[in-house]
């Protein structure tokens, strides 16, 4: 191999890879440097460094992401109930329609987050004039939209665990007499633990960070954290949003470390 | 399995997949045909909405210079950030899956971490880089004494749309590179094939599907992408979903941000089913 070491491919791909991993990491680097520059404004070098910033997080966007926390734990819950159930239905069953229902349930990621978000507005709204229910704005209509993007990782990690899952087992609890809910809660569930563990965390994050469905679903005192942070971006750029940036960055990274001793989240991401 | 058989996995199979269907079928189907159902009606500037059946929101859409512009903008920034992401991509998904050290799972885990922390949060490193008097600003007005300006030009939204997307170009590829066996590679490498014929006459056919996969996603990333080109592109720089959102927002004519909706996502899925029907059959995932 050696005698390749400097062949202008070998070279022209170790620039490629450089590049790519440059365009990825270089901003959340400088994100993380900038978030504890102790100035108000971008300037290089600064006087000085602090962690200040972070202390400001909370008393600044505490709103926003109590808002955006909440959304995203209602909205993984009951994605998990409505998700677990079908994963488990389209992993068992072999029936006509199978493939039209996994591409129904899987829909929500493939179209454009803004047509969503639009869309449910205005039903929102429809109903809303008919039945004088105050649903636009409202943080249900938050959680059921944030459902709809969820469910579909849900689905995909269910059926992923149950990919491999033997049948045997269940047919065994059942023929000694456990009830399809009993075989269920204790040989069906178990086996999909990993599947549903990062579920429930893909769920929460996918809810936590998502900007184009939810732009029309805020309404004043009800905004999240990544609108939040945009509408204060479109004005200024200082270390107080990249303490932030910074912390969020942490918050994932920690939950994603732990998931990966559950599943091999590379594996499930795309 | 018999019909009888077939119809009764059917029965339960839809008591456990009806909360599902039921959810996908309120929030998003009975959403998109009330959308289309919207962008028939008309928009008036007291009313705001008047209910009627007009094509009018759809012509007005490809008579206008403005709009027919906004979609070219969007579908050329889409290709060319989709071009790049696979020409980075490649690569890097390369080295990844044929990495053998314990960093493979830190290496890994790093790719997967800016899938999670979302396009807002992404965007202010670039602002750092591409802002007045940021980084590129502060190099440049360190060689020349006057500056550079990136923020606001499209490259600077390419830049941003590259970075977002490249991680999910990055992990599809690599998990199709993962498959292919390396005896392969070695057998090549062993009848004298130089590396970048190796390369080429080997990996790169076996990789298409994975390769036409991330492309496909890479795409519709881009096309649909809100937070980059409103930060790094500015007011100036129009893209579909910007538009779409300020004509609900500012101008409130929903009629017509209902039809933006349909052609952004009729665009994408039409480019998308192209992209299917070009890729040779063999090749396809």
């Amino acid at each position: 191999m050696t005698a390749f070491a400097l062949s202008p491919s070998r070279l022209a791909a170790n620039a490629l890879v450089t590049v790519g991993a440059a365009v990825i990491f270089v901003p959340l680097v400088l994100t993380v440097y900038l978030s504890v520059f102790d100035e108000t404004i971008i300037v290089f070098p600064p006087q000085g460094y602090t962690l200040a910033w972070y202390a400001r997080i909370l008393p600044e966007f505490g709103g926003a992401l109590r808002t955006s926390g909440l959304t995203a734990l209602g909205a993984a819950t009951i994605s998990l109930a409505v998700g677990i159930p079908a994963g488990i239905g389209l992993s068992r069953y072999r029936f006509r329609g199978r493939r039209a229902a996994v591409t129904l349930l899987l829909a929500p990621l493939t179209i454009p987050g803004v047509a969503i978000g639009l869309g449910i507005f205005v039903l929102a709204v429809l109903i809303e004039e008919r039945t004088e229910w105050a649903l636009s704005g409202s943080v249900w209509l938050m959680v059921a939209a944030h459902v709809l993007i969820t469910l579909p990782w849900v689905v995909r990690l269910c059926l992923a665990s149950l990919a491999n899952h033997d049948r045997a087992a269940e047919e065994a609890a059942a023929s000694l007499g456990a009830t399809p809910l009993m075989v269920i809660w204790r040989v069906t569930l178990p086996a999909m633990r990993g599947g549903i563990v990062a579920g429930a965390l893909f769920a929460f994050i996918v809810s936590f960070e998502n900007l184009e469905m939810t732009l029309f679903l805020t309404a004043p005192g009800l905004t999240t954290l990544p609108i939040a942070v945009l509408s204060y971006l479109q004005y200024h750029i200082d270390p107080l949003i990249a303490a932030i940036a910074v912390a969020q960055i942490v918050l994932v990274g920690g939950a994603l470390v732990l998931l990966d001793r559950q599943v091999r989240i590379s594996r499930v991401a795309v | 399995m018999d019909a009888a058989g077939e119809r009764r996995q059917g029965a339960a199979a839809a008591t456990f997949l009806a909360p599902a269907t039921l959810v996908v079928m309120v929030m998003l189907m009975a959403p998109l045909l009330l959308l289309l159902r919207f962008s028939l009606n008309r928009y008036d500037r007291t009313e705001l909405m008047i209910e009627t059946v007009t094509g009018a929101n759809y012509l007005r859409f490809f008579s206008d210079p403005f709009y027919i512009g906004v979609m070219r903008t969007t579908l050329a920034v889409a290709a060319l950030s989709t071009l790049l992401c696979l020409l980075l991509g490649l690569p890097l998904a390369y080295r990844l899956a044929r990495m053998q050290s314990r960093w493979k799972t830190a290496c890994m885990l790093g790719i997967v971490l800016p899938l999670f922390i979302g396009s807002t949060v992404r965007m202010v490193g670039w602002m750092i880089l591409f802002a007045h008097g940021g980084v590129i600003d502060a190099v440049a007005r360190w060689f020349n004494g006057r500056g550079m300006e990136v923020m606001y030009t499209s490259f600077a939204v390419i830049a941003g749309i590259v970075s977002i997307n490249l991680p999910f170009v990055v992990l599809t590829i690599q998990s199709t590179i993962e498959t292919i066996d390396t005896r392969l590679e070695e057998a090549a490498g062993s009848l004298g094939a130089p590396p970048a014929r190796m390369f080429w006459r080997i990996v790169w056919p076996l990789a298409l599907p994975g390769t036409a996969t991330a492309g496909i996603l890479c795409f519709i990333l881009a096309m649909n992408a809100y937070a980059t080109p409103y930060l790094l592109g500015g007011p100036r720089f129009q893209m579909m979903a910007p538009l779409l959102y300020w004509e609900f927002s500012t101008n409130n004519n929903w009629p017509f941000a209902s039809a933006l909706a349909l052609l952004l996502m009729t665009t994408t899925l039409l480019m998308t089913a192209c992209a299917n029907w070009i890729i040779p059959a063999r090749y396809r995932a």
